[in-house]
């Protein structure tokens, strides 16, 4: 057998008899899905139960019950009757509703006198959401009855006689509003946070084989392994070899069934099965590179576990494998795509939300590529001095 | 005495020395922090895209009006393909199109019709796409008012504009009023008022646990025995390294407290319960790293299985996303690990103005686990130790 292949087999035996390696490369991330999956299990769709008290019962109040009946508001809303303001602020605060509507008495009416009764919204503290669209729900209904009202007092202020703010009244009543929404299917999946956070804990327990991997160069080092190696008659660089393909197996492996058990087990969506290969093992590559890099930087095991662990942290947390990099601002956004597991992130987005295959993908696999082969450039000639050293 | 505070200076100095250990207490917490707080800003606020293929100035009117919405976070797209990837990749939860040819259409008194991105299936788009609505209502309302004046041939349409969204200021609406029914707020502040004190629980514990490996390292070396060969007594061994933790972990806290309020102006609720909240953190984070020093055989599987567990108990215990958003099952089980009642702890005295005695449960509970950690931890490390 070669003695990369010799060396490989050697390390892969190590990091199995090893149970810390196990549980970095499989049991923690899968844990840390799980709990991500059952957390997110009652958010993961934004739909809420508003109530509505009809104190009016005239014919405007009607209009807005059966504008929240809406068909476009049904994924929102579900819309309970309530008795009193009363009882839906006690099922407000008990969290039976997260936010409610009270048509006043008279409300109808009032539509053509000079104040017209407002509309209150009960909203609760832990519920600003729910509270805004609630608000914003009314408002898009009110704002009709607004914009009649408005067409005649502007008519008025233009100069309109005052005896045929009547008949204008009536016109109006007729008008409806000249900008409408219409709603654009984007064609999309919904990210789910699992489909999210699956993939980002796998890469953030994959970037932790680069301190594994260079803390057990160092080890082997010191106990004069590698001396023992470069005595047979093997070069430099195949004892490279052995170590990258140690980790370019453990990595593919530990990303390979963490997406097949989060998949059947967790609900997690990864998206084309060939593209998340191809990612999978361009992140690995860039992990083999990054590892030979802090080998090649470092000069005892110490520096090895401090640099490591600088470059595994602040990866992760600029590439967004902590927080939803969608979510962060504008800056955070593009400081993630300086990294290759932000890349990796996007291209695990992508997939998950706007489907598609290689082709995908192409981009952030290219970049994470670019960014490997900057980090194995600089390695190469570091490393040489590791192992000769 | 003297044997236990001097077993603490020595691990301390170790500590001191250690760079990779102040990076882990120091810089990592913070950027966090920072990173954390500057993206939980939106618990009430919708981030909308809007893509203007040369709607004029009706579109940029209604643009400043959607900027000006308390509820809508609004970011601009030079294109519809740019905006389609946006939503679709959740960093907006909807786009808005504005037509070309949008102001004259209105003009000539034809209605138009805006587009605004949302799948019938996606409950969050479609939330964000009835934010939009109302806004787009109220600017619709002058733009009829506008029109029904300037067609009874009373004034231009700009003239009527002006008057009506002078009218709009004015004149009396159909208010919309809202009522907080309750003031039992469940949730941290927003921002850093939510990652500082979230960040503090989960990383004082994690730090303390990875450094088990210390203990586990004192083993190896055999230190211990060279120390039961001088004349100091067991418990002074136990007393020193148990306070050594204890003091890292007091001063990392310390360090997010003062960088908290002094750095992102996060308000820590009343000083005399913050206190007594960060020491006995401080303790239960102790007994807890004195505990993983006695039951791990290696440094590396302190340093690897430490961090994960620091991970998962904070994620059961609200550190990653509040607690109010899981199931009550999941809730219980949160409140199993002490992560929930410190959070829980922060949460009164940072949200609801708590003091002392309202927080006192969480206390006495802390205090709890906090003795039976380091009972625990003195029991193994004796054993250790003999």
């Amino acid at each position: 057998m070669p003695a990369p292949l010799l060396i490989a087999a050697k390390d892969l035996r190590q990091r199995l008899r090893d149970r810390s390696a196990l549980v970095i490369g499989l049991v923690a991330p899968l844990v840390i899905a799980a709990l991500m999956s059952v957390a997110f299990r009652g958010v993961e769709t934004f739909h809420f139960d508003l109530g509505v008290v009809d104190a009016d019962g005239g014919p405007v109040a009607a209009q807005l019950v059966r504008a929240l009946h809406a068909p476009e508001l049904s994924p929102v809303i579900t819309v309970r009757a309530q008795d009193s303001e009363f009882r839906a602020a006690a099922a407000v605060r008990s969290r039976t509703l997260q936010a409610a509507i009270v048509i006043p008495p008279g409300f109808s009416a009032s539509m053509t006198g000079a104040r017209p009764e407002p509309i209150t919204t009960l909203a609760s503290v832990n519920n600003a959401l729910a509270a805004s669209i609630t608000s914003s729900i009314v408002s898009t209904f009110t704002a009709q009855l607004d914009a009649d009202r408005l067409s005649v007092a502007t008519a008025v202020a233009a100069g309109a006689p005052g005896g045929r703010v009547a008949a204008l009244a009536g016109e109006a009543a007729g008008l409806r509003i000249p900008i409408q929404l219409v709603q654009r299917p984007v064609g999309s999946r919904e990210l789910k946070p699992v489909s999210y956070y699956s993939p980002a804990m796998a890469l953030f327990f994959l970037l932790f084989l680069i301190t594994f991997t260079s803390r057990s160069f160092f080890v082997e080092r010191a106990e004069g392994m590698i001396e023992r190696m470069r005595a047979a008659p093997i070069r430099p660089s195949e004892i490279l070899a052995g170590k990258a393909l140690s980790v370019l197996v453990f990595g593919t492996a530990s990303m390979g069934v963490l997406a097949l058990v989060t998949t059947v087990a967790f609900g997690a969506y990864w998206g084309s099965p060939a593209a998340v290969a191809v990612v999978c093992l361009a992140m690995v590559v860039s992990v083999v590179c990054l590892t030979a890099l802090v080998i090649g930087l470092a000069r005892t095991q110490r520096q090895a576990e401090g640099i490591a662990s600088a470059v595994v942290f602040g990866l992760a947390l600029l590439g967004g494998n902590f927080v939803l990099v969608s979510a962060e601002p504008d800056l955070l956004r593009r400081l993630a795509l300086l990294t290759p597991n932000g890349w990796a992130l996007r291209a695990f987005t992508d997939l998950a939300t706007r489907g598609g295959g290689l082709h995908t993908v192409a981009v952030p696999v290219l970049a994470i590529l670019a960014f490997s082969a900057v980090a194995g450039v600089a390695a190469v000639s570091l490393s040489r001095r590791a192992v000769s050293a | 005495m003297r044997a236990a505070l001097a077993v603490t200076g020595a691990s301390l100095r170790r500590v001191g020395r250690d760079r990779r250990a102040l990076f882990f207490l120091v810089v990592l917490p913070i950027v966090v922090i920072v990173i954390v707080g500057a993206t939980v800003r939106g618990f009430s606020t919708v981030r909308v895209g809007v893509v203007d293929l040369g709607a004029g100035r009706a579109g940029r009117s209604l643009t400043v009006a959607m900027q000006r919405a308390g509820n809508l976070d609004v970011r601009r797209y030079p294109s519809l393909d740019a905006a389609t990837t946006a939503v679709a990749r959740g960093e907006v939860s909807t786009a808005v199109v504005l037509p070309r040819g949008m102001s004259s259409a209105i003009r000539s008194g034809r209605a138009v019709t805006v587009a605004v991105m949302a799948d019938r299936a996606n409950s969050t788009q479609q939330a964000a796409a009835a934010a939009v609505a109302s806004v787009v209502a109220e600017e619709g309302a002058l733009v009829q008012a506008a029109s029904f004046s300037s067609s009874q041939g009373l004034g231009s349409y700009e003239q009527d504009l002006a008057r009506a969204t002078t009218l709009q200021r004015r004149a009396a609406q159909v208010g919309v009023v809202t009522r907080i029914v309750d003031s039992n707020a469940q949730t941290l502040p927003q921002g850093f008022g939510y990652s500082a004190p979230t960040m503090l629980v989960l990383f004082v514990f994690l730090n303390a646990v990875a450094s088990g490996a210390v203990i586990v390292e004192t083993r190896r070396m055999g230190l211990y025995e060279r120390m039961a060969a001088a004349p100091v007594r067991q418990s002074a061994i136990v007393v020193g390294e148990t306070f050594a933790y204890f003091t890292v972990a007091l001063g990392q806290a310390l360090l997010i407290v003062l960088v908290g309020a002094m750095v992102f102006g996060v308000s820590w609720g009343d000083p005399l319960a913050a206190s007594v909240l960060v020491v006995l953190w401080a303790l239960v984070a102790a007994g807890a790293g004195v505990l993983s020093g006695t039951l791990f055989r290696t440094p590396e599987q302190a340093g690897a299985i430490g961090p994960p567990v620091g991970i998962v108990l904070g994620m059961l215990g609200g550190c990653m996303w509040p607690l109010s958003i899981v199931s009550g099952f999941m809730r219980q089980v949160g409140h199993l690990t002490p992560q929930a009642w410190a959070v829980d702890g922060w949460t009164d005295l940072m949200s609801r103005n708590g003091t002392l005695v309202s927080v006192g449960p969480e206390l006495a509970v802390l205090a709890g686990f906090a003795a039976g950690l380091i009972l625990l931890s003195t029991v193994r490390l004796r054993r250790v130790l003999a």
